[in-house]
């Protein structure tokens, strides 16, 4: 009797344990690897167009039976995966968004402090999206920049996010992703998002998009993305070109260390200091020794420092009076170590932050010359 | 008492963590940010120091009292009527903790793991799975205790390291703009997520070396606090302040920051919460342990084992009452203060101060 109730209770959980009965196979989702949203201009209800970029499966790997690598398909809608629900009338398998790698905002989207923030707000919230989706800001619309075909396309990610992934030699742009985003948002006010652009059939990431609020006011190029990084100690390898001479001489730096002094008074003032290491990458070929001095060394370093400093400052001139973004970070260091100020000046710090006096040191050393002297 | 069934120091020590560290701790970080923004580190240190009389009291109750358990210890201070109301109150409590857990629990694996599977057949098998834990004895949840414990501490050291490459340290300034104002708040938030420690009246008759329990007790209390600092500060120089505020559970939300080196995995939050379940099942075991215990001695059963099945449709209707997480968290929380003040904080203070009296009126 005992054996036999044993038996069927077996019986019965077999029923129950397994698990792959609703089980759906790896080629029948839809991985969307990069989102793209615009602004879908006089219409009311539908504000956005949507354009969702999802890999062939069918293209990868040793055998691949077909050579399209990737699908991209656009809607108007009116919010991000309201689109994937629209999406379900056109493609044969689900959506799924848990290995989402891009989002692409169109320029005049971006305009829209609402919708952005309706749009971030759903990704923050999704429980399948990862915090570390990458974001992008177009020049002209997302979806022309997503249905492009570079050349050297890659397979799954993209070439966009190989190129954010792989930004480890210079700091023309500099990789923001979706919790950094709302990060800076939350303390400062104001961001950076790389920003993409169509050149030719090439995309092309450099400088950034100034977002204040959720809404884009301007842009910067690559030199002031370069500026910004360096004093926000982003960088992680950069090249400087310097006059010197009659020459230019290329400074490879290999790290760099920048500190912030806020002084409250009457005037706020911000001592920003930065130290650069790094060896010479390019001079010039002569019969006799030519970097092999240190006369000439410091001369170079006298060069290079020169040219940061001057950038930086041309940087910082722009935040405070082209945009009036704090994207120096001035407001989130007062507010983190000088809080009792910071709670006093916050509501004007708009007015407060053009007045901001700023004096920027630069050190750069020279440490190798490389192979020849 | 059973002679067989003793219990170490260590796994006494073990026993507390696992009891006290459960599923709050997923949501602590943002609850305390809340309250008292950066500087919640104040009532985290100060939570973990009020319950040290306590565990005193609970501790020198016990030992007035040797080779008796707790609800004996109960009924002999207070006489029949007085000592079946306090139980009777602790049972109330011991069953809505019971079913906060397993509603709170259900909704994290809900949102992070199995998305499609209904509430209640999460709750069931959690409490299909705990009661048969519960119908051991304290040795097996001991031993049960010894497991987990290396989890926790392996999930803070994992926690640390996989956050380091990317956390911004700055963030966690301004260390001291403390609000004094919204202290007491703070600590009287904080201090439910210590719950768990009064479970020690039942695993303290237990312990062979009684003059070493108390040490093994307050050293797991200040393990606890220092997990919870732990991973308030990873979690709030990895969010900022504001961000922090709008999780629910940054305490999980955290692993799906960070970047593995090599990217050979993304989205740990899946992995890391199929682990936490354990952790979960070593607060929700004890406490239906001593739920079974409490009912046992008011219908004076020989054993425990007879209540554990009749327990668990209660706690399964209680924990699907409230509509939505809010509710959870909110209305089944707050009438969960109140019951837990009422049976951590004042019920041992009277036992206490009772027995104390009792024993040198017998002494004098």
């Amino acid at each position: 009797m005992k054996k036999k109730t044993i038996l069927v209770l077996l019986m019965i959980s077999a029923i129950f344990l397994s698990g792959c009965w609703d089980m759906v196979e790896v080629n029948q989702r839809l991985f969307v690897s990069s989102i793209g949203i615009d602004l879908n201009k006089g219409n009311a209800k539908e504000k956005y167009i949507v354009t969702y970029v999802y890999p062939n499966i069918n293209s990868i790997g040793k055998n691949a039976s077909e050579k399209t690598k990737k699908f991209t398909v656009t809607t108007t809608s009116d919010a991000i995966f309201q689109a994937g629900s629209e999406f379900s009338t056109q493609v044969q398998f689900p959506f799924y968004y848990k290995h989402l790698k891009v989002l692409v905002i169109g320029e005049d989207l971006a305009k829209e402090s609402k919708l952005v923030r309706q749009a971030i707000d759903g990704l923050n919230r999704d429980t399948k999206i990862n915090s570390k989706v990458q974001i992008l800001v177009a020049e002209g619309t997302a979806k022309d920049i997503l249905e492009s075909k570079p050349p050297q396309d890659q397979i799954t990610d993209g070439t966009i996010y190989n190129i954010l992934k792989n930004n480890k030699t210079a700091s023309r742009f500099t990789p923001a992703t979706l919790i950094e985003v709302i990060r800076d948002m939350d303390t400062a006010g104001v961001t950076i998002i790389p920003r993409i652009k169509l050149k030719g059939k090439d995309i092309k990431i450099f400088g950034g998009a100034i977002f204040k609020n959720y809404k884009l006011i301007g842009w910067i190029d690559e030199i002031e993305n370069r500026a910004l990084s360096l004093i926000k100690n982003e960088t992680k390898a950069e090249l400087i070109d310097a006059p010197y001479d009659d020459t230019t001489i290329s400074y490879k730096i290999t790290s760099s260390n920048s500190n912030k002094k806020v002084e409250v008074g009457e005037k706020i003032k911000v001592d920003l200091s930065l130290r650069t290491e790094g060896y010479l990458q390019e001079y010039i070929l002569e019969e006799n020794v030519t970097s092999y001095d240190d006369k000439v060394l410091k001369e170079m370093e006298k060069a290079v420092e020169k040219k940061l400093k001057k950038e930086i400052e041309d940087t910082i001139n722009i935040a405070q009076h082209k945009y009036n973004a704090d994207i120096i970070g001035i407001g989130e260091h007062l507010s983190k170590f000088e809080p009792k100020a910071w709670n006093n000046i916050k509501a004007d710090w708009d007015q407060i932050f053009p007045q901001v006096e700023f004096n920027v040191k630069v050190d750069a050393k020279i440490r190798r010359t490389g192979l020849v002297r | 008492m059973d002679k067989k069934n003793k219990i170490s120091g260590l796994q006494v020590k073990a026993l507390v963590i696992t009891t006290v560290i459960g599923i709050s701790i997923l949501s602590l970080p943002s609850t305390i940010a809340t309250i008292l923004d950066n500087s919640g580190w104040v009532a985290i240190i100060l939570g973990g120091l009020v319950t040290v009389p306590f565990i005193i009291m609970i501790d020198k109750t016990i030992e007035l009292y040797p080779g008796k358990t707790s609800p004996q210890i109960s009924r002999e201070v207070l006489g029949p009527v007085i000592s079946n109301l306090f139980l009777i109150i602790f049972l109330c409590y011991l069953i809505l903790f019971l079913a906060y857990m397993h509603r709170s629990a259900a909704e994290v694996i809900k949102a992070y793991l199995l998305e499609t599977t209904p509430t209640e057949v999460i709750i069931i098998t959690m409490l299909l799975a705990i009661s048969y834990m519960a119908r051991g004895q304290i040795q097996d949840l001991a031993r049960m205790a010894l497991i987990i414990y290396p989890i926790i501490i392996g999930f803070v050291v994992f926690l640390i390291l996989v956050n380091l490459p990317s956390m911004d340290y700055t963030n966690i300034y301004p260390l001291f703009n403390i609000n004094f104002k919204a202290i007491p708040k703070g600590i009287w938030t904080i201090f439910f997520s210590f719950a768990g420690y009064e479970l020690l009246y039942f695993f303290l008759p237990y312990v062979e070396d009684k003059e070493g329990a108390l040490k093994y007790s307050l050293k797991a209390m200040l393990i606890v606090t220092l997990v919870y600092l732990i991973v308030f500060f990873v979690t709030l120089s990895q969010f900022g302040i504001h961000q922090l505020k709008r999780e629910i559970w940054p305490g999980i939300a955290v692993t799906r920051v960070v970047d593995l080196p090599g990217l050979f995995l993304e989205n740990l939050d899946g992995i890391v919460i199929a682990i936490w379940i354990m952790v979960i099942f070593g607060t929700i075991g004890p406490i239906l342990y001593a739920s079974g215990i409490i009912l046992a001695e008011l219908f004076k059963t020989k054993t425990h084992k007879l209540f554990i099945l009749p327990l668990l449709p209660i706690v399964y209707i209680i924990s699907l009452l409230p509509d939505n997480l809010f509710e959870t968290y909110e209305k089944l929380g707050s009438i969960l203060n109140y019951f837990a003040l009422v049976s951590i904080v004042i019920m041992p203070t009277i036992v206490f101060i009772v027995a104390y009296m009792k024993k040198r009126r017998e002494k004098a």
